[in-house]
C-alpha cells in the first residue's frame, strides 16, 4: 500500500517554476530518498507534501489524506524535521521534547528518544547552548516524538560529525523495523546508499532519475577506476593502446587507470605479459556520488546546449 | 503550553521588568507625595494623582500589549519556532492564547499593585470597583487585540518593535500622558474619545470617581477589541 502518493505536483514562485510535474509513490515502511543539488526544489517539494506550502497543481496523498487540508489527523500521522527551524533559546532539551510530546495522542517516551539520540546528558541544557549536531538530533527527536506513520527528514545529517551521523543512521535503521515510512531529503550520497530503499534524483524541479541506489549507480556510464604501484616503471603507451583503457595518469610511483568494466583484468594481464607485477591494487566501483555528478552534470550540459537554440 | 511559555518568560524577564517597574514605581511615588494627592482647581477639583493613576495603569497595559506581546511572537516567527509548531497537531490559537493569558495576568497584577499600594499610603480606592474592572477588561481586550495584530502580521521582530513603540507613543499621547484629557482642546479630546487608550483611561477615571464609564467609551473599546482580534486571527501567518 502506498503511504505517500504524489502525482503531477507543481509549484511556482511567481514566474519561477520550482517543482515541475513530479510524481512518485512511497510504500509503507520504505525509506525513500529525495536527492538533488542545492536549489533543486527538494525542500519546496517536501514542504508541499508536509502541508506547509500550497501546491499549484497535482495531487498529494499522505496516509490517505490531502496535506492541503492540514487536518489534525494529518498532523498526527506525519512528523517533519525542518531544515531551518529553531526553538526558543531558553528552552531546555527535555522540556522541548515533553512539550511536543504533549501535542500528540500517543507519543513516544521522551526519555527513551533522548537516550537513543545521544542527548541524555543534554536534557537540562538550553537550546541556545547546544552544538549544531545536538540541535539536529533534537530536531529529529521532535519529528519522531509523536510516533508518526510517516516522517519527513530534511537534510537531517547536515552539519553532524561522522560519529553523530552514524548514530542517527543507526536510529533510522531501527525505526525501519517499526514500520514507519521515512522520506529522506539529502544531498549526501553515502546516507542514501546506506539507508534508502529507493531514491529519486531531482534537478531544477524535475525528477531526472528514479531507482534503487545500487541501480542508479550501475546504470550511469561512469568509468571504472583502478590504481596500483607497478614493480618496475613502464611505458604508459603499453596500457593506452589497450581498447578497455581510457586514460593513464601516474603520480609518484602510483599509476591510475580509468576505463571500461574490464579495465582491471586487461591491465593486469598486459603488464603480467611483460613481467611487471601489480602491487597495492585498488579498484573503485562507480558510486552513487559518481552517478549523481554524472546525472546532474548531464542535465546541466543539456541545458547549456538547449539555451543557444532557444535564442 | 501555558506552563512552558511562562517558564520561558520567567527566564527572559528583561522586557517585562522594564515595562512593569517604571509605571508601578511612578504611581507609588506620586501617591506618596501629599501635594499630588491634593485636589487641584485647574483640573476641575481632581488631584493630579487621580488623573494620572488611570493613565499609569494603562501605560503598563499599552507597553505590555505593544512591546512584550509582539516581541515574543514575531521573534518566534523569525526563528522558525512557529513553523516548527505548525508541523504538529497543535493549533496556533493555543500559542496565542497562552501568550495572551500570560501578558494579561502580568498586567492585572500590575494594575492591582497600582491600585492597592497607593490606597494604603493614603490615596483613594476606585469608588466604582465594578465599573473600574469593566473598563479595565474592555480596555485590555482592545489593547491586546492591537498588540496581537502586530504580533500576527510581522516577520521581523525589529520592525514590529519599532511600530509598537510608535503606536505606544501615539496611544499614550491620546490617553493624556503628557497632556491630561481634561486639559486637551475639545477637538483633540474628541479624537481621543474614539481611540482605545483615550476611552479606556477616561472610563477608568470615571469609575475611580464612582461614576459609570460612559456608554460611548465602552462601545468604542468593545469595537476596537472585536475588530483587532478578528484582524489578528485573519492576518496570522506561520512564517
Amino acid at each position: 500500500m502506498s503511504v505517500i502518493e504524489v502525482a503531477g505536483l507543481r509549484k511556482a514562485y511567481g514566474e519561477r517554476i520550482v517543482v515541475d510535474d513530479v510524481s512518485f509513490s512511497v510504500e509503507q515502511g520504505e525509506i525513500f530518498g529525495v536527492l538533488g543539488p542545492n536549489g533543486a526544489g527538494k525542500t519546496t517539494m517536501v514542504e508541499c507534501i508536509g502541508g506547509l506550502r500550497q501546491r499549484d497543481g497535482g495531487t498529494i496523498h499522505v496516509a490517505g489524506m490531502d496535506p492541503a487540508e492540514e487536518g489534525v489527523a494529518f498532523r498526527n500521522a506525519l512528523g517533519i524535521q525542518l531544515q531551518e527551524s529553531r526553538l526558543p533559546d531558553k528552552m531546555r532539551v527535555g522540556e522541548a521534547l515533553e512539550l511536543y510530546a504533549s501535542f500528540y495522542p500517543r507519543p513516544h517516551a521522551p526519555d527513551d528518544l533522548l537516550e537513543r539520540l545521544g542527548l541524555g546528558e543534554q536534557r537540562d541544557t538550553y537550546f541556545a547552548k547546544l552544538s549544531g549536531g545536538q540541535k539536529q538530533r533534537l530536531s529529529v527527536a521532535l519529528a519522531l516524538v509523536g510516533n508518526p506513520k510517516v516522517a519527513i527528514l530534511d537534510e537531517l545529517t547536515t552539519g553532524l560529525d561522522p560519529a553523530a551521523r552514524h548514530d542517527v543512521w543507526d536510529l533510522l535503521e531501527e525505526l525501519r523495523s517499526t514500520g514507519v515510512t521515512l522520506l529522506l531529503v539529502s544531498h549526501f550520497m553515502e546516507e542514501a546508499e546506506r539507508l534508502c530503499d529507493r531514491v529519486i534524483v531531482v534537478d531544477r524541479g524535475r525528477i531526472i532519475a528514479a531507482d534503487t541506489p545500487e541501480g542508479l549507480a550501475a546504470n550511469v556510464v561512469a568509468d571504472q577506476r583502478m590504481s596500483f604501484v607497478p614493480s618496475e616503471s613502464f611505458d604508459p603507451a603499453i596500457l593506452e593502446s589497450l581498447p578497455d583503457v581510457h586514460a593513464v595518469v601516474s603520480s609518484g610511483e602510483r599509476v591510475t587507470v580509468t576505463g571500461t568494466d574490464n579495465v582491471a583484468s586487461a591491465v593486469i594481464i598486459a603488464l603480467h605479459e611483460r613481467g611487471i607485477s601489480v602491487g597495492r591494487l585498488r579498484v573503485d566501483q562507480p558510486s552513487l556520488d559518481d552517478a549523481f555528478v554524472a546525472l546532474t552534470g548531464a542535465s546541466d550540459a543539456a541545458r547549456r546546449a538547449a539555451r543557444p537554440a532557444a535564442r | 503550553m501555558l506552563v512552558s511559555e511562562a517558564r520561558l518568560l520567567a527566564r527572559n524577564p528583561g522586557v517585562v521588568i522594564w515595562t512593569v517597574i517604571l509605571p508601578v514605581a511612578a504611581s507609588i511615588v506620586l501617591a506618596s507625595i501629599p501635594a499630588i494627592r491634593a485636589p487641584s482647581t485647574s483640573l476641575g477639583g481632581l488631584s493630579y494623582f487621580q488623573i494620572y493613576q488611570p493613565i499609569l495603569i494603562f501605560f503598563t497595559m499599552t507597553l505590555l500589549a505593544m512591546q512584550a506581546l509582539p516581541d515574543v511572537l514575531t521573534r518566534y516567527r523569525e526563528m522558525g519556532v512557529l513553523k516548527r509548531l505548525r508541523t504538529t497537531p497543535v493549533s496556533p490559537a493555543l500559542l496565542l492564547f497562552a501568550q495572551l493569558a500570560l501578558i494579561l495576568s502580568i498586567a492585572i497584577v500590575c494594575m492591582a499593585v497600582m491600585v492597592v499600594v497607593p490606597a494604603l499610603v493614603g490615596s483613594d480606592w476606585p469608588r466604582n470597583p465594578v465599573g473600574f474592572v469593566l473598563a479595565y477588561v474592555l480596555g485590555a481586550w482592545a489593547m491586546l487585540g492591537i498588540g496581537l495584530v502586530l504580533a500576527s502580521s510581522f516577520h521581523n521582530a525589529k520592525v514590529a518593535a519599532g511600530l509598537g513603540s510608535f503606536l505606544f507613543f501615539v496611544l499614550q499621547f491620546l490617553a493624556g500622558l503628557w497632556l491630561p484629557r481634561p486639559n486637551m482642546p475639545s477637538w483633540l479630546r474628541h479624537i481621543s474619545d474614539f481611540t482605545p487608550s483615550g476611552s479606556a483611561v477616561q472610563s477608568l477615571t470615571d469609575a475611580s470617581f464612582g461614576h459609570w464609564p460612559s456608554t460611548l467609551h465602552l462601545i468604542v473599546l468593545a469595537v476596537w477589541g472585536v475588530l483587532a482580534s478578528r484582524l489578528a486571527v485573519r492576518l496570522f501567518s506561520w512564517e
